[in-house]
């Protein structure tokens, strides 16, 4: 155990009083990361769980594997196809040349090790940058920093388009822990979802590099339209003509985010997360419903000029982000509805909003992002009428 | 003594003296700057209404003189546009009418006005009202023959009306120039339809190809009528893209200015 | 007098500053802060009338009937805001087109109508014009900062001139689209306050609440 005595060595000098009190919680980062944290909730009330903070955390950052391995092969699988017909550039390339692998798209392992190669300088520019700001904060403020932070910057990583520039993507996470969780009080305070907030800055910021036909495969000269954007402005139906059929929209081989086109890898993280019970499922039932029964009322009224309105609910399912939103970002307990009835409207509202925006807005093709927020800001609303509404139902029963 | 007191002073000093919140006070100052303050504001609107005029025709002419290429920052421009000879022209017979000043005729009020436009059935650049009469601008060369037409145009984009001026060379059938001058797309994306890169894009460009059919489309790849009739789509913008694509259309087909585009082939002007 | 009339002019800049502080005036403040040019046009306009009509209400304090108050207040605010728009209109057309309805919109800023209610109905007219234009440049002094932020990073450019070539135009800039949409005033605004707040503490509001602490933790 050399390294618990190593911390324990240390450690007098982090603890008040010590030489380095100021930088008490980069020590307690480090050690709690690699060690159980040391302060747990023993006194009653409480209910005793072995499932702390770090550990929902973990949790989450493990259910987004499967989404990472289908986002990674995908990435690699649209750039290799693409150069089947683009002459192959850039240093990515390069590298690949030299390690011999290929650009074999029909090879699984050459397309996740070309999707590596995007996927790596995104993840770790939101590590480094977004780490920083996290710690920045910690010290001045001396409270420690938690994996939240962990789960944050996965997810934003996954949300991108793989051929975002670097810089953008620091300037993203910067503005998604910043305004979207610390000017409201770190991790638990905060009401908007951090990684959603800097995907949200960047699109508005960056349209040109954040939506269009040029960004979801980061080859040059090659242009391919998501899903989505095919659907409202020839009707899905055309989707047929552009490649698209319902197989590959559910597995995930098709344009989109990273991490976000593979509804079925998204479906293997929600069983993992229902099943140890992190995300509430009520919220889960909540969007879905609302995603059918909206799509479903469109379906019904239909329309002449927008071919949207006739896109069926399990279409709506597979395509865009609205399966990578549902999983990992509705559920997201911080910024959700905190009351049981109140996640069912959160969850609701969230799936109505998607379908709203991706059917009826002319500008955004993809919804879930702007649902999502959309829900977070209305989610103590929400609650407080829930808590309301039981406060008068029980002032009446004991009247 | 007080009633003396009070006789000693005038009128007005003692109206000055009256508490605040009497009737005859109260009444009498609202009055009072009503009066004033509406003849300040009607002095200052009249005072300063034939510069405003002036600054709107300027606003308007900068704009022709803009698409025609002829503007330069901080040229006379009231001077500069007498080069222009601006006309009425009947929308439907694509021949000028005397019934109207061109100089003072406004196309906007005229789409307004039931007298002056319809209702259109069919309505691809989303205008609602279509005027019978439109403002155009000629420029003749030196000889007095013309050099360029200049027509206006609207439709909408995303969000908004775009309002702007097409400029055509003397065989009514090559693109010298396209501006918007009034519109409310987005920032960065749509609202790149003032890009100078963009607008130099259709200089050269034609309308119609030798069959005569109208051939001239934004789009994000090239028609099969080829790229002389092709401007690219803005990138991240389609649905402006799309909209500029149904406005020019529009107006230069039969329900815009193709029968003035005749005439104007024909030598009729 | 507490207020000496260096104080009353430059209290409003940061100490009291009517948007930081006391949060009025915002909604002008994210319209016309897309470019620095049309900010610096609202500053001045925003100051001139806020100066003039504590003025003229100040004058006619004595005379005006508390029953019609509000009533004379808005009309001598409305007549200086017509007066600055037709002007405007006149020798600065293109700025006035750009600022359009908010020109007009001065006459239901609050900055207006607050110093013409605390202020000028109680003290005489030199003060309150001087406290108006005080209050006018702590509003313009902010505008400017956002304007110039805006600009800069949205557009790369400051009054129009170009300062960052924009790859659009063939340069390396990248323009920040966001900040070209009003919202991004809020967040320039909310990060301001921050970095004032932060910088004298004395400005921080006191909690609503109180936290409890419970014993055994």
């Amino acid at each position: 155990m050399g390294l618990r005595n190593f911390f324990e060595r240390i450690e007098p000098h982090f603890e008040k009083g010590g030489k380095y009190e100021r930088y008490f919680p980069i020590y307690e980062m480090v050690e709690s990361l690699v060690y159980t944290p040391k302060t747990v909730t023993t006194a009653a009330p409480h209910a005793r769980s072995y499932v702390d903070m770090k550990r929902i955390m973990t949790y989450v950052v493990l259910a987004t594997i499967p989404c990472i391995i289908m986002g990674l092969y995908n990435v690699g699988l649209q750039v290799n196809s693409a150069y089947e017909t683009i002459p192959v550039s850039g240093w990515r390339a390069a590298i690949i040349d030299f390690v011999g692998i290929g650009f074999n798209a029909a090879n699984p392992l050459a397309n996740i090790a070309h999707g590596l190669m995007y996927f790596i300088p995104i993840y770790l520019t939101t590590l480094v940058v977004g780490g920083i700001w996290e710690v920045l904060f910690a010290t001045v403020r001396r409270h420690e920093v938690n994996e939240g932070f962990l789960v944050s910057s996965m997810l934003f990583a996954l949300i991108l388009p793989p051929a975002t520039p670097l810089w953008q993507v620091a300037l993203g996470i910067s503005f998604g822990v910043v305004i979207g969780k610390e000017v409201f009080g770190g991790t638990g305070k905060n009401f908007l979802n951090p990684a959603l907030t800097g995907r949200a800055f960047l699109y508005f910021a960056y349209p040109a590099y954040m939506s269009g036909d040029t960004v979801w495969t980061p080859v040059d000269g090659f242009s391919g339209a998501t899903a989505l954007s095919v659907s409202a402005s020839e009707g899905y139906q055309a989707l047929a003509a552009n490649g698209v059929n319902w197989m590959n929209s559910f597995v995930g081989t098709i344009q989109g985010s990273i991490g976000e086109t593979s509804a079925l890898a998204c479906l293997i993280g929600l069983a993992f997360l229902l099943i140890t019970k992190i995300a509430n499922w009520r919220l889960v039932v909540g969007c879905m419903a609302g995603m059918v029964g909206f799509s479903l009322l469109l379906n019904m009224i239909g329309s002449e000029t927008n071919p949207m309105f006739a896109m069926p609910w399990y279409w709506h399912f597979v395509v865009g982000g609205f399966a990578f939103g549902l999983v990992f970002m509705v559920t997201e307990p911080v910024s959700a509805s905190h009351t049981n009835v109140g996640r069912y409207i959160y969850g609701a509202l969230i799936g109505f909003m998607v379908v709203m925006i991706r059917v009826i807005n002319p500008a955004f093709p993809e919804g879930m992002m702007l649902a999502i927020l959309f829900g977070n800001v209305f989610a103590p609303l929400i609650d407080y009428f829930v808590v309301q509404a039981n406060i008068k139902r029980r002032a009446r029963r004991n009247a | 003594m007080p009633d003396v007191q009070t006789q000693k002073q005038g009128p007005l000093a003692r109206f000055l003296a009256m508490p605040p919140d009497s009737t005859p006070k109260t009444v009498f100052i609202a009055v009072a700057l009503c009066l004033v303050a509406s003849m300040i504001v009607s002095a200052t609107s009249v005072a300063l209404r034939p510069l405003q005029e002036q600054n709107k025709l300027i606003d308007k002419q900068k704009n022709v003189l803009q698409v025609a290429g002829l503007y330069e920052p901080g040229m006379n421009v009231l001077e500069a546009f007498s080069v222009f000879e601006p006309h009425v022209v009947d929308m439907a017979t694509g021949t000028f009418t005397d019934e109207f000043d061109a100089t003072t005729f406004d196309d906007r009020a005229a789409a307004r006005d039931p007298e002056l436009s319809i209702r259109l059935t069919d309505d691809p650049a989303g205008i609602g009202r279509q005027t019978k009469y439109a403002t155009i601008y000629l420029l003749r060369d030196d000889d007095g023959n013309i050099d360029k037409v200049i027509l206006p145009m609207h439709g909408y984009g995303l969000w908004s009306t775009m309002y702007g001026f097409i400029a055509l060379e003397e065989n009514g059938n090559d693109i010298f120039g396209l501006q918007f001058y009034d519109h409310g797309e987005t920032p960065g994306l749509g609202a790149e339809i003032d890009n100078p890169r963009w607008k130099a894009l259709w200089g050269g460009k034609k309308l119609l190809d030798d069959q005569g059919e109208l051939q001239i489309t934004v789009a994000k790849s090239a028609p099969a009528a080829g790229s002389d009739f092709h401007v690219d789509a803005i990138a991240g913008a389609t649905l402006t893209s799309v909209g500029v694509d149904n406005l020019v259309r529009f107006w230069m087909g039969e329900a815009g200015f193709a029968p003035f585009l005749e005439t104007l082939k024909a030598g009729d002007i | 007098m507490a207020q000496t009339k260096k104080t009353l002019l430059t209290q409003p800049l940061v100490d009291n500053n009517p948007i930081t502080l006391q949060v009025l005036g915002i909604c002008s403040a994210l319209a016309v802060t897309s470019s620095l040019q049309v900010a610096l046009v609202m500053a001045l306009a925003v100051t001139a009338v806020t100066g003039f009509a504590s003025m003229f209400i100040s004058v006619l304090r004595n005379q005006i009937p508390g029953s019609i108050r509000i009533i004379v207040q808005m009309v001598i605010i409305a007549s200086l805001v017509i007066i600055v728009d037709q002007v405007l209109k006149a020798y600065a057309y293109d700025v006035s087109k750009t600022l359009s309805v908010f020109v007009g919109l001065i006459i239901t800023n609050c900055i207006v109508m607050g110093r013409a209610e605390a202020f000028a109905m109680k003290n005489p007219p030199i003060d309150s014009f001087i406290d108006g234009v005080g209050n006018g440049l702590g509003y313009g002094a902010l505008l400017l900062v956002v304007g110039f932020i805006r600009e800069l990073f949205g557009a790369g450019s400051l009054f129009g001139i170009t300062i960052f070539e924009t790859v659009n135009n063939g340069g390396w800039y990248v323009p920040n689209g966001m900040l070209l949409l009003p919202p991004s005033a809020f967040f320039i605004i909310g990060l301001l306050i921050w970095a004032i707040r932060s910088w004298k503490p004395k400005q921080v509001e006191e909690r609503e609440y109180k936290i409890q602490t419970v014993e055994g933790h």
